[in-house]
């Protein structure tokens, strides 16, 4: 097995495939659950997680100025969550809410507008310039290079992977432990299965909306961070990027499947860097220039096949 | 009664505009991927403008020239929109800018070519734009061709002594064009390419696009814009040992690369860029005039963009009236020879030439910019590399 599957495909293919996963994952979190329990598809989603990493920028650069400390990105993100989260409360207070009981597509035309306000408030405040999230290249952990070298399976992971998986890994339980065993936890699925039955049967439907926003903001901005902590810096498009994939994987997984969207994102940033792996001979089997296209061949694929997803979620 | 305010409030502007100032469309990249190596070229066009107006403006009833930008992201899409409103809202007389390759093709093609307006773009290189028209005469570049920027890369590569590279180029007009001409030319004299991949720009991740081409070479020829998967791709191809040595073109020269990368791990890497012959007589005058300005004087396209800017001028002056017809063959007789030398920044002397009904012919900061059949000048290239933290250019023979 290894002989075929050496270890540039678990090195260079499969981890770097299982952290974009993460990522994706993290972000597909917040949509499924805003689609399911809103009921639209909140394009400013993106803009979370972009927002979410400036603010941890901005916190990582004023300790550093003003107190002399460097701070970890993880560290630094903890204010900016709070931050983001209530700005995207009070979005939803002014922009989302009048539109609650309207038709969908008004609201998701106001999420459109929501996601370029920001992406321009953005630019007006940090600029159009890429800015400098941790300069510099991660060279592979040393010590888990030498432990595995010395057994002949030789794993280069920089830190900053570790971190992304590690992290998502402690969210993903956290968000099971909030929907299976807390009150709120188990509000939010009533809301999602049926908003009507949910409210006669007294659930507060607006503390539910903030408790929507609030995981799923958390989830996004933790996404938005170690997107930032992956690529080393940050630009303004950074999160709309990850839009279309992160839809794809929340569709994959099935609507209102928070688990469903974990799954889905790991299998498109899989199947987005395994299909560049040369399977047969010594080319990569599709060209990297369409590598975007495996997840969208999925996700239509999915919709055709199993418009529910792979979690059995909601239909539209 | 509102509505006929407002209407005839529309018709006063219009009319004002019309009669007070000749305006020129400016399509510049303002926001996308590579807004650093954009805003000191806006600098340039802009100090263009100013000059103009110093030296008289247009025309005998020295009319203001005026400048109207729009930003096109260096994107086809938005190129479309901002071009479409500068021609229909904005009226202008001719386009001097869209920055990029891909976003000069698409709006040359659907938009002012059909509408039968000039296009003089400051930094489109891509070889592509020298055969787009058929039958007209209305798109033309200060920048040279990439057609002779690919062999110029080639040559650097061959002097170095790399015998066998890997090409990644982004998925555009421009970074296909130059591969295509890089990778031609360099097999031409001898090299081999190991391999020759598309990348999509913008991706999170391009481990296992550098994992699979790094197995056969050490060197990689990049091309890529800096702000849309560039920085991204060298910083992966670095973490993981794929590839070692790099060189590239205009796309990826920005400071951002040195500041995110580190200038440590960027010793054996090369990007050449269009630049002038900073012994001419036209770059002396624009050092000076860019110098009192604090502009980068040899800064990437900042001499083309000043030069575009001046020769649309010097075009209308000579058309002697803002008719957009008129345009396409003034540009070719005040930039090509024969006529009484121009330099930047001599605008009242070239009016006066052009009021006594002389020919002039414009030698500008970035040389000489004498039109070919199709639109294109010739140039000169220089090769960069870091040193002391910052991009350090000598010129290619």
């Amino acid at each position: 097995m290894w002989e075929t599957f050496g270890f540039e495909f678990v090195n260079f293919y499969l981890i770097p495939g299982l952290v974009l996963g993460c990522i994706y994952a993290l972000g597909a979190i917040g949509i499924t659950l805003t689609f399911s329990i809103l009921r639209f598809a909140n394009f400013a989603h993106g803009e979370v997680m972009m927002i979410g990493a400036y603010f941890t920028w901005t916190a990582m650069v004023l300790s550093n100025d003003l107190f002399g400390v460097p701070l970890h990105p993880l560290v630094a993100a903890a204010p900016a969550v709070l931050l983001a989260i209530g700005l995207f409360i009070l979005v939803d207070r002014y922009f989302y809410k009048p539109f609650r009981y309207a038709s969908t597509i008004r609201v998701v035309m106001a999420s459109f507008g929501m996601m370029l306000i920001i992406r321009s408030f953005v630019q007006a405040v940090w600029g159009p310039n890429q800015l400098t999230f941790v300069p510099g290249i991660a060279k592979p952990n040393e010590l888990v290079k030498n432990f595995t070298a010395s057994v002949d399976m030789m794993i280069l992971v920089p830190n900053k992977h570790f971190w992304i998986i590690a992290g998502t890994l402690v969210i993903m339980f956290a968000l099971s432990w909030l929907l299976t065993k807390t009150k709120i936890g188990k509000g939010m699925r009533a809301v999602s299965d049926s908003p009507e039955l949910a409210k006669v049967s007294g659930i507060d439907v607006e503390i539910i909306v903030k408790a929507t926003w609030f995981v799923g903001g958390f989830c996004a901005v933790a996404a938005g961070v170690f997107l930032a902590m992956d690529l080393q810096m940050l630009e303004t498009t950074m999160g709309f990027r990850m839009l279309l994939p992160m839809f794809a994987a929340a569709i994959l997984g099935g609507i209102g499947r928070p688990f469903g969207a974990v799954i889905g994102g790991l299998v498109i940033g899989l199947a987005e860097e395994l299909s560049v792996y040369p399977w047969f001979g010594n080319g990569s089997l599709i060209s990297p220039g369409y590598k975007t296209g495996v997840a969208f061949t999925i996700m239509v694929v999915m919709l055709v096949i199993r418009p529910s997803g792979l979690f059995k979620g909601r239909l539209f | 009664m509102r509505k006929q305010i407002a209407a005839g409030l529309a018709c006063y502007i219009l009319a004002t505009t019309a009669q007070a100032d000749v305006v020129i469309g400016n399509p510049m990249a303002v926001t996308g991927p590579i807004p650093d190596l954009v805003a000191p070229m806006v600098a340039g066009v802009d100090l263009a403008e100013k000059h103009i107006n110093e030296q008289g403006g247009m025309f005998a009833s020295g009319e203001k020239f005026v400048v109207a930008r729009a930003d096109s992201q260096c994107d086809p899409v938005a190129a479309v929109d901002a071009v479409t409103k500068l021609i229909n809202v904005s009226m202008v007389t001719a386009i001097v800018g869209p920055v990029c390759s891909g976003a000069t093709i698409a709006q040359a093609e659907s938009v002012s070519i059909p509408a039968g307006v000039v296009t003089l773009s400051v930094s489109a290189s891509s070889p592509a734009i020298s055969n787009m028209e058929n039958g007209t005469d209305l798109v033309f570049r200060s920048a040279a061709s990439d057609a002779y920027q690919g062999v110029a890369l080639a040559e650097l590569a061959m002097s170095k002594g790399i015998k066998d590279i890997a090409v990644s180029y982004a998925n555009d007009d421009y970074n296909a064009g130059i591969a295509e001409v890089f990778a031609k030319s360099f097999a031409a004299m001898g090299g081999k390419i190991t391999s020759n991949e598309a990348h999509e720009p913008n991706k999170a991740s391009y481990r296992a696009e550098v994992a699979t081409m790094g197995s056969a070479t050490d060197n990689l020829a990049v091309f890529a814009y800096y702000g849309s998967g560039g920085i991204t791709l060298m910083r992966n191809a670095l973490e993981i040992g794929a590839f070692s040595t790099f060189i590239g073109a205009d796309g990826m020269l920005a400071q951002e690369v040195i500041d995110q990368i580190g200038a440590e791990n960027l010793g054996s890497t090369t990007f050449t860029t269009s630049t002038s012959d900073q012994s001419s007589a036209g770059f002396t005058a624009w050092k000076a005039l860019a110098d009192a300005a604090d502009i980068p004087a040899a800064g990437p396209f900042v001499p083309n963009s000043y030069d575009a800017t001046f020769m649309m001028a010097l075009a209308i002056e000579k058309a002697g009236s803002a008719d957009r017809s008129a345009i396409s063959g003034a540009l070719r007789s005040i930039a090509n020879a024969p006529g009484e030398t121009i330099l930047p920044g001599e605008f009242a002397k070239a009016k006066a030439i052009i009021a006594a009904g002389g020919d002039i012919h414009y030698v500008g900061a970035s040389g000489p910019q004498d039109f070919d059949e199709n639109g294109d000048v010739a140039g000169y290239f220089s090769a960069n590399v870091v040193k002391d933290g910052a991009w350090e250019g000598t010129i290619i023979d």
